[in-house]
């Protein structure tokens, strides 16, 4: 997160928008943003319906008896312009892979205006 | 029979040991690696191609980020005495924080330097400096872990670096009856004041490409 707070000039000049997405409630991630002085959106997700969307849940277990996932890691999920899921990352994220994919973006973004 | 037995052994030791040749082969023949650090005539070494600095003397290990991890480079010491005694300094180019200013920055910095420790850091120096002609700020930080029974001092750098900072750190830690010692800090500014960087890191590159695109 702090990672993402440090290159967020870049991902401006980029045209991204950064989000968290977080299983806690609007509270923790409150005191969480305020921690690490996060100047970027964080989503609160508590059912938590993106996060198995985007596939950042295990579908095998170690889950809770009644079905809710019991663990979950990390995700980079870069969506373009149009809608379209065009990368995707576990574990932590790779900053500089990432920077460089949505230079790529952007490059065939502006070609195709 | 037991001849025969006598000779499939003897069979497989030549085997095992025309196997040992072959493999001692394959291992000799491994493009040799460079060494990290390349002496040069200033009495500097340079580092991987991208660094050129003061290395300290014998007896100081080479800390080195092989995986991606918290710092790039650094050195170590284990010194005479009870655990903890020993110095490290290193090259960090992510720092603690996100603000490009650095006031701001060593604000932040302060507050989460050494605190997964327990050590209770306090400043006890701030002052601007300037680090190989870039705008820096020197920050003197000190405390102790009483349950852990240890203390520690640092010194650090952080560095206007085009668009960002980055940071060179040296940490002593002694036992809590333990004292400091004032060498291994001259080991550091002789590090830091000798470093020099000798190719664009990835984020220079990265802006020079954006700017190139007209981004």
């Amino acid at each position: 997160m702090e990672a993402h707070n440090r290159d967020l000039y870049l991902y401006k000049r980029l045209n991204a928008q950064v989000l968290g997405v977080s299983m806690d409630d609007p509270m923790t991630n409150k005191h969480f943003a305020k921690s690490l002085d996060l100047q970027f959106p964080l989503i609160s997700n508590v059912l938590p319906w993106m996060g198995t969307k985007y596939g950042a849940y295990s579908r095998t277990p170690p889950f809770l008896p009644d079905g809710t996932p019991n663990w979950f890691g990390r995700r980079t999920v870069i969506i373009d312009k149009n809608g379209i899921v065009r990368y995707l990352k576990d574990g932590s994220p790779d900053n500089q892979e990432i920077l460089t994919f949505l230079l790529k973006l952007e490059k065939e973004f502006r070609g195709k205006r | 029979m037991k001849k025969q037995t006598r000779y499939f052994s003897q069979l497989g030791i030549l085997f095992a040991a025309a196997m040992l040749g072959l493999l001692g082969g394959c291992a000799t023949m491994e493009p040799k690696k460079p060494p990290a650090m390349v002496p040069t005539d200033r009495g500097t070494v340079i580092y991987l191609e991208k660094y050129e600095f003061k290395r300290p003397p014998e007896g100081w290990a080479l800390m080195r980020n092989v995986e991606g991890g918290d710092f790039e480079l650094g050195f170590m010491r284990l010194e005479k005495g009870d655990f903890p005694t020993q110095t490290t300094f290193m090259y960090d180019e992510f720092p603690y924080g996100s603000s490009r200013e650095l006031e701001k920055r060593a604000d932040y910095y302060c507050t989460k330097f050494l605190f997964n420790s327990g050590i209770e850091a306090k400043v006890t120096k701030r002052e601007k400096a300037t680090v190989a002609g870039r705008e820096a700020l020197l920050l003197e930080m000190g405390g102790e872990n009483p349950v852990q029974k240890e203390k520690a001092k640092s010194k650090i750098y952080l560095i206007k670096k085009g668009n960002r900072i980055v940071s060179f750190v040296c940490t002593q830690w002694r036992p809590l009856k333990g004292t400091f010692s004032e060498e291994p800090f001259g080991h550091f500014e002789a590090f830091v004041q000798s470093f020099k960087f000798l190719k664009k890191d990835f984020y220079e590159q990265l802006e020079e490409e954006m700017t190139k695109a007209g981004i």
